[in-house]
């Protein structure tokens, strides 16, 4: 009961889709089929009180409907995701949550790889006062992990950024960086003075 | 320790993580309803008589059988920990120890264990809950278009790149001034240029463009927020190109100085090598132009020709130089 639950409030946002970045370019490839958005209208959660994982769960019974838009998706030619931490086991379980639901969600992951550690240390003096000779040194232990997902369109990006965020645990940090591609704009294929072969200096 | 259990803590995960919407009131604050096993009721303050006088402390109820005695093997996890939660004791039936071993024997059991309550558990993303997940995630995703399976089909149908990073980290504030940077990169081959303007392009840009990937990358961070970055990055590319096809009246000026390679015709080099070669001649040819073209259409002066021109546009280097060598002894017949 509350699982559903969980995965309503976690999909609660999702309502809120596809602000987009509109496409300059026609919408040019004849084979690909369904790089539409996707976004949803009417989407019900019920507000549940905070200790709703010891009540019985509401189940929302009003359907979600997800509609498609004609509006040409964003296409992500890699999207990578940092991941930092101070403990190199919660980034182990991490990244094992994350690649299992890119397998599950049929992504395409390019590479999952650690990067080496930092270690940040610094020297301070133990005493308030005086003691010059007395000091205590800390040092910050800074773990990475980096997965790469590549031929990502913009919606499935979106949900599974959102996804893996919602889930990111307490003291870990994401720097996500997408590619995204896209084609040479209409007003770049051909220089504008063509058409006024005359001026010298056209005015821009 | 002992009134404070783990049922009692209060959980404070996940504060700072972007709301895409909604508040997380769920799993910002959560209070277990379960007992804990010392209730402190608000007595603390006040003296203990022992059930005398007006204060009577609310008699303490029995915590109960822990839930782990009633799980059925072959439950639904997920009803247990749908959501991100501290670590229960009583709620995962599993015999952990952690910490330092007391008294040089074992860890600590879990009851009471401030250890496992600190670092971040993972019991809501079991396998099987991950896979719900996803099952539920499924309609919301897109197929990526079966044509463009390779990159070199990408670069050909779609050669901008718009590269941007998102920040998430939890702090006082959620924004990262850093996000609004925006690198737009294009392959210069793929836009319609021609010599000139290909030329001009590559005066205006400088330092922008590599050489050896072709590629034009331009930087935009002097608006603060990305969507205006985007755009300014795209403008200056249509700016760019289209100055690139212009012909100012000024550049007809362009001297030597001016060129980016090394050209043969009308250089120095080549004033040298002509006379050089006709002192060598017989005198009595005289000095026409068809000597000039005979002299220079000879196949050891095309090829000293190729070695100066490539020492000169590729700098030096061993086998520019051994070129250049043997260019030189044919030519004069060494």
């Amino acid at each position: 009961m509350a699982a559903p639950l969980a995965v309503r409030r976690e999909l609660f946002t999702l309502a809120r889709i596809l602000r987009g970045v509109s496409q300059q370019g026609p919408r040019g490839l004849t084979t690909c089929s369904s790089y539409r958005k996707c976004s949803i209208t009417r989407f019900h959660v019920p507000l549940t009180p905070s200790a709703s994982f010891h009540t019985a769960a509401r189940l929302s019974s009003t359907a979600s409907t997800i509609t498609v838009t004609e509006e040409p998706d964003v296409l992500y030619q890699k999207v990578v995701i940092l991941v930092k931490g101070h403990d190199k086991a919660v980034l182990d379980s991490y990244e094992f949550f994350a690649s299992l639901a890119a397998k599950e969600l049929g992504l395409n992951l390019s590479k999952v790889f650690e990067s080496p550690r930092d270690i940040e240390r610094f020297t301070l003096l133990k005493s308030v006062h005086i003691f010059k000779k007395h000091r205590v040194q800390y040092e910050m232990r800074t773990h990475y992990r980096q997965i790469e997902l590549s031929h990502i369109t913009g919606c499935t990006a979106q949900m599974y950024l959102e996804y893996i965020q919602r889930n990111l645990p307490e003291g870990v940090a994401m720097e996500v960086t997408k590619t995204s591609m896209e084609k040479v704009p209409d007003h770049i294929l051909e220089p504008m003075w063509k058409e006024q072969p005359a001026d010298e200096k056209p005015s821009q | 320790m002992a009134s404070f259990t783990s049922k009692a803590f209060l959980s404070l995960g996940r504060t700072n993580i972007p709301g895409y919407g909604l508040n997380k009131a769920a799993n910002r604050v959560t209070y277990a309803t379960a007992l804990s096993v010392n209730s402190s009721s608000g007595n603390k303050g006040l003296p203990d008589r022992g059930g005398k006088g007006p204060f009577v402390r609310r008699p303490k109820r029995d915590p109960g059988e822990p839930r782990t005695k009633k799980m059925p093997v072959d439950q639904d996890w997920s009803a247990v920990y749908p959501a991100a939660a501290p670590f229960r004791p009583n709620s995962v039936p599993l015999p952990v120890r952690m910490g330092y071993p007391i008294n040089r024997g074992v860890p600590p059991e879990k009851k009471g264990n401030l250890e496992l309550i600190k670092i971040p558990n993972f019991l809501h993303l079991t396998p099987a809950a991950i896979r719900k997940h996803c099952e539920a995630l499924k309609p919301f995703c897109t197929e990526w278009p079966s044509a463009l399976d390779t990159d070199a089909k990408c670069d050909e149908h779609f050669p901008v790149k718009v590269q941007s990073t998102d920040y998430v980290s939890a702090g006082p504030s959620l924004r990262n001034p850093s996000a609004r940077v925006v690198h737009l990169k294009v392959k210069l081959s793929s836009l319609n240029l021609d010599e000139h303007a290909r030329k001009k392009m590559l005066k205006l840009v400088g330092e922008r463009y590599c050489r050896s990937t072709d590629i034009l990358t331009i930087t935009a961070d002097s608006c603060p927020l990305r969507q205006q970055n985007y755009d300014y990055a795209m403008y200056l590319l249509t700016v760019l190109y289209h100055e690139s096809w212009k012909i100012e009246a000024w550049e007809a000026d362009k001297t030597v100085a001016d060129m980016e390679e090394y050209s043969w015709e009308d250089s120095p080099s080549q004033k040298n090598m002509l006379d050089m070669l006709l002192r060598m001649k017989v005198a009595g040819e005289g000095d026409g132009e068809e000597v000039r073209e005979q002299l220079l259409g000879r196949s050891e002066v095309q090829e000293y020709k190729d070695s100066v021109v490539r020492m000169k546009n590729e700098g030096e280097s061993e086998s520019t130089m051994l070129q250049y060598k043997e260019a030189v002894k044919k030519v004069l017949n060494l």
